[in-house]
């Protein structure tokens, strides 16, 4: 083994105290990125995961003109008929009033949002049916299923009760209609459609006068990543037609855009806390220096030159980097692997949506190894700086 | 040679215009008093430190000249250093010290033969993978020698090389010594106040007042201070 790296090994290795400190400086930095990025990116995926289930799906289609006037079953095809589909629905959106008397007493609810789905297709293209906590999801067209605050809004409704709801159609006249509660959803985090009542699409097409239209068209892909293509594979499939086609990103850009500030906030404080950990590491550093002024000046004195203490002392931060990034990332995978078994929830809510980023995990890796490389080339270059003659009178 | 240290008011002359010469292959002892200068003049001899005013030629080579990646070299492959304390590296073993200088001059070759070489002629052949740090004060002095002779350096420097040590083995040092410099023709210069314990020499400096003095001119109470 080279001589130098042989010095600084046992230099440091001598010294387990100041090595331990070192190598923990360094793996408490890459701990705290990665824990960062498990909590933080993992909300922001769980989001966008949640959005594409409930709301978007992979891709979400919608008209320049506000309504799709093409048949369901001809979109449908078209897109199931792709090998990366899994499914494809309409959905139609609105708002609605909606009364219900509960002991007696008539509770009003205005300007609730409502959903139409196709239930033969949505169970396809979306998971809003798994979060139904009470009852079913859509049964028939006389039914509807509410969102856990919707209900809670309307004092409590139960599964089987009646409901009066009240819709304003295209030209402006009210359409008023009575529903029995099918079921109660309720999504972790709130992101599926605890806010709005689900009902059948035809239901709400009556009501708003807009026979065999929908507002989007929501797909699912069995490989989202072919997104993009299958985006661009549909416009170019219907040159002709005024659709809007967008990728859950372009989709849900709005709701996430300032999530994405967070992210890069949260990152940059994992990224000062690795640089703190590389004065750590300098700090460390200049006591070994200074615990090692007599063999420096031995070294010197029988022949060493400057650069081959640098290289020693260089060689001592290459070694702290190292196993560092080793354990660092050890541990940070570790809380990754626990995160994702345990499947990790923020706050007690929203399940994390926990991917490891192999690409983030090496560039942590090598940036803290570097950071650590660097951190130790001033108490290096002191190393440097000490004469031979006043480094043998510390004897 | 001349060496001041401190500026202005603070100034101390360490070594006022020492001039002496030394042959190849001579065993010189450097004797003063406390605080005479001997270790500075060493220094200097050794390159560890440069004069104020003066030079030091080694092998017709005027040192002062010499930068310090090159004053580096010089020390390495010319110049062989014993420290009082032994100075070994505790991290290494006493083979590893021993092949250090070695290595830094980057000359491999046979190294760990001449190292062993070495050792067993100092009488360490048993205890070559001990940590320096596990054998006793005469055995670390040995283990000094080898080192400062491993790379055949021109001249062997030694500050109180006994000084550390008990009266008999503070003997074994000086014959083995005695006997390197006999065997491999080397330079011996040797600071020490107990210029009786080595005998018969080649030539005795005095450093007085800054001064170098040829032979020994120092007064019993001066040699005890």
């Amino acid at each position: 083994m080279e001589y130098r790296l042989r010095l600084a090994k046992r230099m440091l290795f001598n010294k387990k105290g100041s090595l331990i400190g070192a190598v923990l400086a360094v793996t408490i930095g890459i701990l705290v990125i990665h824990v960062n990025f498990v909590i933080f990116q993992g909300l922001f995926d769980a989001i966008v995961r949640d959005i594409s289930n409930y709301r978007n799906g992979d891709i979400l289609v919608t008209d320049e003109a506000d309504y799709i006037d093409k048949s369901d079953l001809a979109l449908a095809n078209w897109f199931e008929r792709i090998p990366f589909v899994q499914g494809a629905t309409p959905r139609l959106s609105s708002s609605a009033e909606i009364n219900m008397t509960k002991n007696g007493k008539l509770i009003e609810e205005t300007r609730v949002p409502v959903v139409g789905v196709d239930p033969y297709r949505d169970v396809k293209a979306s998971t809003a049916h798994e979060t139904v906590a009470e009852g079913t999801y859509i049964l028939n067209r006389n039914s509807v299923v509410l969102g856990n605050n919707v209900a809670s809004d309307l004092g409590n409704a139960q599964v089987g009760e009646s409901l009066k709801m009240l819709i304003v159609d295209r030209y402006g006249e009210d359409q008023v209609r009575r529903f029995t509660v099918a079921g109660i959803v309720k999504s972790p985090g709130g992101q599926g459609l605890d806010y709005s009542v689900v009902m059948h699409i035809d239901t709400l097409r009556d009501m708003m006068a807009r026979e065999g239209e929908s507002g989007s068209f929501m797909v699912k892909l069995n490989d989202p990543t072919k997104a993009f293509e299958v985006k661009e594979f549909f416009l170019a499939a219907y040159p002709n037609d005024d659709f809007i086609a967008e990728t859950i990103e372009e989709s849900a850009e709005e709701q996430l855009a300032g999530f994405r500030s967070g992210i890069a906030m949260i990152n940059l404080i994992g990224y000062f806390g690795m640089m703190s950990s590389a004065f750590a590491i300098v700090t460390i550093q200049m006591m070994l220096v200074n615990g090692k002024t007599r063999e420096i000046g031995v070294m010197r004195s029988i022949g060493a030159k400057r650069k081959d203490i640098l290289i020693i002392f260089i060689f001592q931060g290459m070694i702290i980097g190292a196993i560092g990034a080793g354990v660092g990332t050890a541990a940070g995978l570790g809380y990754t692997i626990y995160a994702k078994e345990t499947k990790m929830s923020f706050m007690n809510s929203i399940p994390l949506e926990v991917n490891y980023n192999w690409e983030k995990i090496i560039q942590t890796a090598l940036l803290s190894f570097t950071l650590a490389i660097i951190a130790s080339l001033y108490p290096s270059y002191r190393a440097t700086k000490l004469l031979p003659v006043e480094a043998m009178r510390t004897v | 040679m001349t060496k001041i240290y401190g500026i202005g008011e603070n100034q101390v002359k360490a070594l006022d215009d020492a001039t002496f010469s030394i042959g190849q292959g001579e065993f010189v002892l450097i004797v003063g008093s406390s605080g005479s200068g001997k270790s500075t003049l060493l220094n200097m001899i050794g390159l560890l430190d440069r004069p104020t005013k003066g030079k030091v030629f080694i092998d017709g080579i005027d040192t002062t000249k010499l930068d310090d990646n090159k004053i580096s070299s010089f020390r390495n492959k010319k110049l062989g250093f014993i420290f009082q304390f032994s100075n070994l590296l505790t991290d290494l073993t006493v083979l590893e010290n021993v092949l250090l200088p070695r290595q830094i001059g980057g000359t491999n070759g046979s190294s760990e033969k001449d190292a062993r070489e070495l050792l067993k002629s100092v009488g360490l052949e048993s205890q070559l993978n001990k940590r320096a740090n596990k054998i006793s004060g005469g055995q670390a002095q040995r283990v000094a020698i080898a080192r400062g002779l491993i790379n055949h350096p021109s001249v062997v420097l030694a500050d109180e090389p006994t000084g550390n040590l008990d009266s008999v083995t503070s003997g074994i040092i000086i014959q083995l010594m005695k006997s390197m410099a006999k065997k491999l023709n080397q330079t011996f210069i040797i600071v020490t106040h107990e210029p009786e314990h080595f005998g018969d020499v080649d030539k005795i400096i005095t450093i007085k007042d800054g001064r170098a003095l040829e032979g020994n001119h120092l007064r019993e109470e001066e040699i005890i201070a």
